[in-house]
């Protein structure tokens, strides 16, 4: 992973390839994530095979194979717009920020969550403040990291997988337990360094 | 997931920060505002207002399903999400309560299967969807309807099928959108109860049924072949109140039923026989001189050739023998049906889902018309009615296109909700037999269907003759659904269109049984991209208009609310006592009606009377008197029965969660005699198999169902390949022509066996 999390593309581009709404933007942000790692992703030669995997997955018309919603994950009933949609909502309120989609994709889409942790990343490498540390402690650590690695597994066992797109959900994953981790290291920093002074 | 990942999961759902906390951590983070993301953007006015605490917006809905109780409902919203809803208290019928699968309704907008955007399949049934905009989906249609038209020089190629999946009535634009397209190919009649309907409008002059709220007032109920347990619960209050004052309750079904156990008396009747028990009741009653003869002569026309009928030529032990109900047992009913005054006959539809089910329903109207219960409060032959319907049809009626060309010499479609006039015109659309949806896809021709659209309706799960519609949904050239759920139907669509549910649109409600009216308001906006049938038609229309001007007639642009409040007329405020349609943002309004329905005994017949003898059903090839008239010959050992489920209505509601907690996937339903014989166990799996075709499923041995019958629900899973017309033909019920434009189907008259696999 690359350690400078400013300028490292991976996380706008997974963001971006698990909104894109057909094969050209998922190729786009495919080619995105392989330029931001230092090992390039397997080349995928037709394109429209994702386009059909990525729409069975988190699309439709079908059952979702794997939906891309924190509420599936985390409550008991599979139903969006609940507690945890109301909940992320209340974070990106809390950040002063709004969906574009609001009451018409629920908030707790897998890429507006990944744009959220991008957001405050930027935000804490710009000074940061107690509050806003945690807010990004509880937002990824704990709520991103709660589900992720569930959408990840549902992703890589699903009847539909792709290659592509199952590289794509543990490069997902996997930016968010790094996200996490750095999380942790920097608050611990802070902490002993006698805390925020702002 | 495992533990691990589920106590992670309690965690973050148990969000440690409080709302106060996380006031103040706004502050901090208003610097946040500054650098949006990539998606989210600053938080501003235009946003709309934080919502945290304080009441709920309250908006008014209604159930639009094909269901007799048209529930008014009361939406509880904050921040734009559906919270809740409850039963409306301003309506006495709906009283605050809903059904079980109106109660799951929340999960309807937020399931995360509903389908989003308009999508695309590359090869019809290959699974190969792909999403693409409503811009997009547009031009692939309006090019081929501009194609289709300059082929065939007409717009019959592009075929409509639409029934009861929304009754909201600015759906009618749906229609509206068909006409506005030029002369078009429309599927017409019902499945539901055109036998039923005819034979009221034979009898009495139109379908016209008693308000269900007056049935408290009745002394004596029959419930026959309805099960309003499950199908109308709000009814059931009124029926219970009556059997508090006194009334007996008589079920009559094939099945037992949840209504058979809540009855005083439960007759199983032989399936299709019920003609014959209602003639043999009507004999007893006539030998014995209990039918009101004051009644009969003052209102009625016919009734001597009727009552020689039954001289000569019914007996009551013919009667049991055709029915299978005790001769005495017949006996003892008819003369308390006949004496307790008022006495009223609820008549369910499935009753008339045969070969000889309008001449049913006629020979159990006679029953409530020869004891004078016709016209009477707490009375009344109840089937259902249309007197609260009269609306402007806004949406519906649009115009053709200049020069539009089509159907020569045809009188044009008809239907139990056709509401277009009878507009006299050079040309009509071209009406085909919506119960035979496969044959006529199949031999329509000069043009074929080359385009089919499909709206309120799930043709795979609930027309006849599956293995024929596979077939027959090969042909279309393009076949285009409007959909929330991926149904079998949209499986074999080529291009799917999300469409709103009765939370994200404005529209009205009224009800074929009570005379209730609701008001429905968008509580919501539209989850995702999906649009209602009307703005779905505007769309249409300005690609049409931009492909080929003047192409299309229906607006381009459309204010759904200003749409809604299009179909109120000054009579529908007068019968329902409102100033405005906004007195209905107050509660429902109940139509000033009285609860009797032909209270002043004036008749929609010829002769204005009631019509034992029915001229006009003769002139239309039935027999002019309500004679027995025989069954459908059985074509294979058992007889299969496909009633509605008590967790849906048709194909809705078995895929929302809620349901799928109750009732998982399909069984058939086996007599433990029918089974000994066959070898089959309880919870064998096994296949159901007639000359249709099959189905295989899981058996449940119950003595609910008679020892020659095979039951199983209809319905539509989410997860299971299960679909009961795969066991049903499409022979045609007796009548429906005359009132709905086609005949109905004789769904309950079909025949299978069963064996373990």
């Amino acid at each position: 992973m690359n350690p400078d999390p400013i300028t490292n593309p991976l996380g706008p581009a997974l963001r971006d390839f698990f909104i894109s709404s057909d094969a050209s933007g998922h190729k786009r942000a495919y080619l995105q994530i392989s330029e931001a790692l230092q090992n390039p992703l397997p080349r995928v030669n037709d394109w429209r095979q994702v386009e059909y995997a990525f729409t069975r997955l988190f699309v439709g018309p079908k059952s979702l194979e794997a939906p891309p919603f924190a509420s599936v994950y985390l409550e008991n009933e599979p139903l969006v717009m609940g507690p945890t949609t109301m909940m992320v909502r209340s974070v990106y309120e809390m950040m002063g920020l709004v969906s574009p989609w609001k009451n018409a994709l629920p908030e707790d889409h897998v890429s507006l969550e990944l744009d959220a942790a991008l957001v405050l990343e930027k935000a804490a490498e710009q000074g940061g403040s107690a509050e806003l540390d945690e807010l990004r402690q509880f937002f990824v650590c704990r709520h991103m990291a709660a589900w992720i690695p569930a959408f990840v597994k549902r992703v890589s066992r699903a009847e539909s997988a792709h290659p592509a797109i199952v590289r794509a959900a543990a490069l997902a994953g996997q930016w968010v337990e790094n996200q996490a981790v750095l999380i942790n290291t920097q608050r611990n920093q802070h902490l002993k360094q006698g805390g925020w002074n702002g | 997931m495992d533990k691990r990942d589920a106590d992670s999961v309690k965690q973050a759902i148990g969000c440690p920060m409080s709302r106060r906390k996380f006031f103040r951590c706004l502050a901090a983070a208003g610097a946040l505002a500054a650098m949006p993301g990539g998606l989210l953007r600053p938080f501003d006015a235009k946003a709309g207002k934080i919502i945290y605490e304080g009441d709920y917006e309250i908006y008014r809905n209604a159930c639009p399903r094909n269901c007799y109780d048209t529930c008014s409902i009361k939406s509880y919203v904050k921040d734009g999400v559906l919270q809740f809803i409850e039963g409306a208290q301003a309506s006495t019928f709906t009283d605050g309560g809903l059904c079980v699968k109106g109660y799951a309704y929340t999960r309807r907008p937020y399931s995360p299967d509903r389908i989003k955007y308009p999508m695309i399949q590359d090869g019809r049934g290959s699974g190969n969807w792909r999403r693409i905009s409503w811009d997009e989906a547009m031009d692939m249609i309006a090019k081929k309807l501009v194609e289709i038209n300059d082929k065939d020089d007409s717009m019959l190629g592009l075929g409509l099928t639409k029934y009861s999946g929304n009754f909201g009535i600015t759906n009618y634009a749906v229609e509206g959108m068909m006409t506005s397209l030029g002369y078009t190919t429309r599927l017409v009649g019902t499945p539901c109860w055109p036998a039923g309907i005819d034979a009221q409008n034979y009898d009495l002059g139109d379908m016209w049924c008693n308000d269900p709220e007056d049935m408290v007032n009745s002394r004596y109920i029959i419930l026959w072949g309805a099960n309003p347990a499950w199908n109308s619960v709000h009814t059931m209050k009124y029926i219970y109140a009556a059997q508090d004052r006194g009334a007996k309750v008589v079920c009559i079904d094939p099945v037992f039923t949840q209504t058979a156990a809540k009855a005083d008396v439960y007759w199983q009747v032989d399936t299709s026989m019920d003609g014959a028990l209602a003639l043999g009741m009507a004999k007893h009653i006539l030998d014995k001189g209990l039918f009101d003869k004051a009644w009969v002569d003052a209102n009625s026309v016919g009734f001597d050739e009727f009552a020689d009928y039954l001289r000569n030529e019914i007996s009551v032990q013919w009667a049991a023998e055709k029915s299978g109900i005790p001769r005495q047992q017949i006996v003892e009913v008819a003369e308390e049906f006949a004496t307790a005054k008022p006495a009223t006959i609820w008549i369910g539809y499935g009753l008339q889902r045969h070969v000889n089910g309008g001449a049913t329903v006629r020979s159990i109207d006679a029953l409530a018309a020869m004891t004078g219960n016709v016209g009477k409060t707490g009375g009344g032959a109840r089937y259902g009615h249309m007197r609260t319907w009269g609306f402007n049809y806004h949406a519906l009626l649009q115009k053709r296109p200049e020069g539009a060309k089509g159907f020569l010499g045809g009188k044009g479609p008809k239907g139990d909700f056709d509401f277009s006039g009878d507009e006299e015109a050079e040309y009509t659309d071209r009406a085909l037999n919506i119960n035979k949806t496969a044959e006529m896809l199949l031999t329509a021709d000069d043009p074929p269907i080359r385009v089919l659209w499909i709206s309120c309706k799930n043709v795979l799960s609930q027309d006849f003759d599956r293995p024929k519609m596979l077939e027959a949904f090969k042909k279309p050239e393009l076949i285009v659904s409007v959909e929330q759920f991926f149904t079998q139907t949209v499986e074999l669509s080529d291009i799917v269109l999300p469409v709103t549910t009765l939370f994200e649109e404005h529209t009205i409600n009224a009800s074929y049984w009570h005379y209730w009216l609701s008001v429905n308001e968008q509580a919501i906006k539209p989850m995702y991209e999906a649009k209602s049938n009307t703005e779905i038609a505007a769309a249409l229309s300005a690609r049409m208009n931009k492909l080929k001007p003047g192409s299309c007639t229906f607006p381009t642009k459309v204010d759904t609310r200003q749409w809604m409040i299009k179909e109120f007329n000054q009579d529908i405020y007068d019968l329902f006592g409102i100033d405005s349609w906004e007195d209905l943002k107050k509660g429902p309004a109940k139509a000033k009606m009285h609860p009797a329905s032909w209270h002043d005994l004036e008749f929609g017949t010829p002769s204005k009377k009631y019509e034992f003898r029915s001229d006009l059903c003769a002139q239309h090839g039935h027999q002019a008197l309500p004679k027995f008239k025989a069954a459908r010959k059985p074509y294979d050992k058992l007889r299969l029965l496909t009633p509605h489920t008590k967790f849906g209505i048709h194909s809705q509601f078995i895929n929302i969660d809620w349901m799928e907690d109750f009732n998982k996937k399909p069984y058939c339903y086996l007599h433990p005699l029918a089974a000994r014989e066959r070898g089959i166990g309880d919870g064998d799996q096994v296949r159901v198999f007639n000359k249709v075709g099959e189905v295989e499923l899981e058996v449940k041995l119950t003595q609910n169902v008679p020892a020659d019958v095979v039951m199983m629900y209809e319905a539509w899973f989410r997860n299971n390949a299960y679909n009961c017309q795969n066991v049903v033909d499409d022979t045609s019920s007796d009548m429906g022509k005359y009132k709905t434009g086609a005949p109905g189907v004789a769904i309950h008259d079909q025949f299978a066996d069963v064996e373990k696999v």
